[in-house]
């Protein structure tokens, strides 16, 4: 038994601790808006929050998350109305929409130490994240409109 | 599936497909009465279904990919429909046969339902109209729809649709003869179509909740996991002891079926460790010595094939005379989808129905092709359609949906089946990797007068069966293109389908990538050939095409075309009629790129893109497609490399097989749309079969050298700059 504080919510799961945390949250919770892409750290769809910090789910075994805060796209804002989901519906960013769980946490986790990021900031803090649907000029404009406010 | 075994199914399924290929122009099914009369919902036809809270549900048939697509159709339904865009919903139907062919591709959706999507809206407004004036005892002539109700002019009554469906018999009937004659409006009445609406699938893509294939569960279920051999067409197994297996807790089940070896888990981590304590051993087939070597060793052999047959033919190419000639080979090397969500479905067997939870492309053919293997009815095969985590052509083919049935037929239970992006990678249909040698004959002035193209790849119609290839066995779809649109009088196309033990299928943009990169790569040779600007030599040939005449002129003029450049940096143009010929979008792009002579190293700093796509449904819907697929051919073009060895793909994820990431996008795209009231085409795909010829043009224009094969990867620029020095 695996104990996890996810999205202010503790869990008990009967998974092994070697399991990746992605598996957890998607399969056995449910959380399904984390995405699996990869399970090599190479796409960034199943980007989370793990005490705030961006983290690649399906590279962190679920036996070392401990009591950290895990926080997943369902848990980013309790309406979700975070300033990056409202940019991203103003800017019209996604295609298929898989990777953009992922998109979105790795730039709430770029804003929330880097306030007003520049161009070079944004590019560096996203190039983790693939969207084979390319809709990275939209990525990069919904950012920079929630780093203004509007 | 063994490929002999997988072909007969296909065979056996294509009469399915086919069958629904007629359908493509037709309402699917006369408009009825309203089946029951009174608070029931109002069902005129299979496209919209209207509820007496006066919500009207778009159902759409197409599968939602990225594109947008539900909200464009949606659009295409309200504005014939006079509903208020506030009432409008959409919802993504389980396949069914009412529903005719259920395909989405080619960039067609838009091309094909227009007509019959607006006479769907049309015919259901007249309905409307006619149950609120037979209740006024008016006549319909007296009344009007607008914002999903009906008035009557003289008296000013207003009825809601909502409170017709509710409260009123509507019994006005149409038939196809009748739905063809329906009045539609003209462009200059548009209210809808146009619109500059937000895209009705992005909010819940904001927050979680879109629910694709793999977020599906059902109750019961394990988690499969497949044995897959390690070549790609041809491999077996011939033992299996999965004595290891049963010891990994979590373990439920090994599956062994003549071509299939599956193991059951209670999660999925515990499906793939049982999976991984298999001991399979494996008949590797007649392709485990097939590698890309071997492959283009066997293309370069059949493009000097005197017996390839021709596919496209104008005038007669050896009676024209010629003063010179031109010839050269362009090379394309296998691209995979890589759609990021890798292929899943989940499965249930019960009650003799199999209910399937996954994203298609093509359900008509899945249901065909599962009908076929499995024995049973189409009509037991239900497709339950959910958001694709990127189609690009990958769901067109059921494999996974084929293999999760099987299991689950077999297991007893309801299983969810994920690849890895190993397998996914492993078990894609790619796009071809091609050959091809263009020759040119000029007359005295430098005029083109004969254009051969001779073209060796792998067609997946052969794959899919007699009804997707011609009386010659070629597929179109692998060759079009080839046939461009340039007015020069004697022309032969020339092509093979040559089968190599490496799959193929259909690749977003399909064969125009590499034939347009032929086409317009060659166009430019041609006109350096004749030291006539390349801009100005393609208008040369334009005269019967001035709308690509238009999209070329115009990126020519906003890239700034003609004015001096920094150094190393060069600007480069293609124009193309894709996706096909008869229903083009006329594309044309120009690249401005800089080359790093020492390294070979490209950086595409500019991407102007114009489209001219007829009527406009949803102008934020055409930009995001094209920049898009833009995006997606400068991924092709500059990073994709598909090799093969010992009877596999040798890239296996996201680090081997690279694609475009947000370092690599220029500074500048920008999508020029021309505003137009011809009927629509579709704007999926045309916009990447420009990029790699384009940037190739920018290249030569940055360097002088010219770079034949795709993708234009550093040592290839490399090596054509110092065969140029």
């Amino acid at each position: 038994m695996v104990k996890l504080l996810i999205n202010g919510k503790s869990h008990t799961v009967d998974a092994e601790p070697d399991t990746p945390l992605l598996w957890v949250i998607r399969e056995h919770l449910q959380l399904t808006g984390t995405k699996f892409g990869c399970g090599k750290a190479q796409c960034g769809a199943c980007t989370v929050h793990l005490d705030g910090a961006a983290i690649r789910s399906c590279q962190m075994p679920v036996g070392q998350v401990g009591g950290k805060k895990v926080t997943t796209i369902e848990g980013l804002d309790p309406q979700g109305r975070h300033p990056l989901q409202v940019a991203w519906i103003a800017e019209q960013v996604p295609q298929c929409g898989y990777c953009q769980s992922g998109q979105l946490m790795s730039a709430a986790a770029l804003l929330a130490k880097t306030p007003n990021p520049t161009d070079d900031e944004i590019v560096s803090a996203m190039s983790g994240n693939i969207c084979r649907c390319a809709t990275y000029l939209r990525i990069k404009r919904a950012i920079q409109r929630a780093a203004r406010g509007v | 599936m063994t490929t002999e075994l997988s072909r007969r199914h296909f065979i056996a399924a294509t009469a399915a497909a086919t069958a629904g290929l007629t359908l493509r122009f037709t309402v699917h099914g006369p408009m009825g009465p309203s089946p029951a009369e009174a608070a029931s919902a109002f069902e005129p036809n299979t496209s919209l279904t209207i509820t007496p809270d006066g919500l009207v549900t778009v159902h759409i048939l197409k599968a939602e990919m990225g594109q947008g697509v539900g909200t464009a159709l949606a659009q295409i339904v309200a504005e014939e429909l006079e509903a208020d865009w506030k009432d409008i919903r959409i919802d993504y139907p389980t396949s069914d046969p009412k529903y005719g062919l259920m395909l989405t591709g080619g960039s067609w959706s838009v091309n094909w339902t227009f007509e019959t999507l607006s006479r769907a809206g049309a015919a259901a407004r007249l309905a409307l109209i006619d149950a609120a004036a037979n209740q006024w005892k008016v006549p319909a002539s007296e009344c009007i729809a607008s914002r999903s109700s009906v008035r009557h002019l003289p008296s000013g009554n207003s009825i809601s649709y909502g409170a017709i469906v509710a409260k009123v018999p509507i019994t006005k009937t149409f038939t196809e003869d009748d739905l063809k004659k329906v009045p539609l409006k003209k462009p200059a009445e548009y209210k809808v179509i146009g619109q500059w609406i937000q895209r009705l699938d992005i909010p819940e893509k904001t927050n979680g909740r879109a629910k694709f294939g793999i977020d599906n569960f059902v109750k019961g279920m394990a988690y499969a996991k497949v044995a897959y051999p390690p070549t790609r067409e041809g491999g077996k197994h011939t033992a299996v002891d999965d004595s290891a297996a049963k010891k990994v807790k979590g373990y439920v089940k090994t599956v062994v079926m003549p071509d299939l070896v599956a193991v059951l888990g209670t999660s999925y981590e515990a499906a793939v460790k049982a999976r991984d304590a298999l001991k399979i051993t494996w008949d590797l087939g007649p392709n485990a010595g097939v590698s890309s070597e071997s492959i283009f060793k066997t293309f370069a052999a059949r493009v000097a094939d005197p017996d390839l047959k021709e596919w496209y033919k104008e005038g007669e190419v050896g009676t024209a005379p010629t003063v010179k000639t031109h010839t050269a080979t362009y090379m394309t090397d296998y691209v995979a989808h890589m759609q990021l969500e890798p292929m899943n479905c989940v499965a249930r067997y019960e009650g003799g129905v199999y209910d399937l939870y996954t994203g298609s492309q093509f359900q008509t053919r899945a249901v065909g092709v599962l009908a076929a293997v499995l024995k049973v009815e189409p009509t037991k095969v239900r497709i339950h359609q959910q958001y694709l985590g990127g189609g690009f052509g990958r769901r067109l083919d059921p494999d996974i949906i084929l293999e999760a049935a099987l299991i689950a037929r077999e297991a007893g239970r309801p299983v969810k089946l994920i690849r890895s992006r190993e397998e996914d990678l492993l078990r894609d249909f790619y796009r071809s990797a091609a050959v091809q040698v263009l020759k040119a004959g000029m007359d005295g002035s430098g005029k083109i007068t004969t254009w051969e193209n001779r073209l060796v790849a792998t067609h997946p119609g052969t794959r899919w069966g007699p009804a997707f290839v011609d009386k010659q066995g070629l597929d179109q779809f692998a060759l079009n293109g080839a046939d461009h649109i340039y007015a020069i009088p004697n022309q032969s196309v020339r092509a093979a389908a040559v089968e190599t033990g490496i799959s193929v299928g259909y690749v977003r943009a399909v064969a125009p990538n590499y034939t347009f990169f032929a086409v317009e790569t060659f166009m430019d040779e041609l006109a350096n050939l004749n030291k006539v600007d390349p801009v100005q030599f393609r208008l040369g040939l334009l005269g019967n095409a001035p709308r690509l005449a238009n999209v070329l002129r115009m990126v020519a003029d906003r890239a700034g075309w003609g004015k001096p450049l920094p150094p190393n940096t060069g600007l480069g143009v293609a124009c193309v009629t894709a996706q096909e010929k008869k229903s083009p979008t006329w594309t044309a792009s120009a690249i401005q790129a800089k080359v790093d002579p020492a390294t070979g190293a490209v950086r595409v700093e500019k991407i102007i893109c114009a489209v001219d796509c007829g009527i406009v449904v949803n102008p934020d819907g055409v930009r995001a497609q094209v920049e898009g697929s833009l995006l997606f051919g400068l991924s092709n073009a500059l990073k994709e490399r598909g090799t093969v060895a010992k009877g596999a793909l040798v890239q296996t994820n996201f680090d081997t097989y690279q694609v475009l990431r947000m370092s690599d996008v220029p500074a500048v795209v920008e999508v020029l749309v021309v505003p137009s009231t011809e009927y629509p085409t579709g704007v999926g795909e045309p916009g990447a079969t420009t990029i790699a010829p384009a940037l190739s043009n920018a290249i030569f224009a940055a360097t002088g050298a010219r770079v034949r094969s795709v993708p234009l990867l550093p040592e290839r620029v490399l090596e054509a700059i110092k065969q140029k020095a």
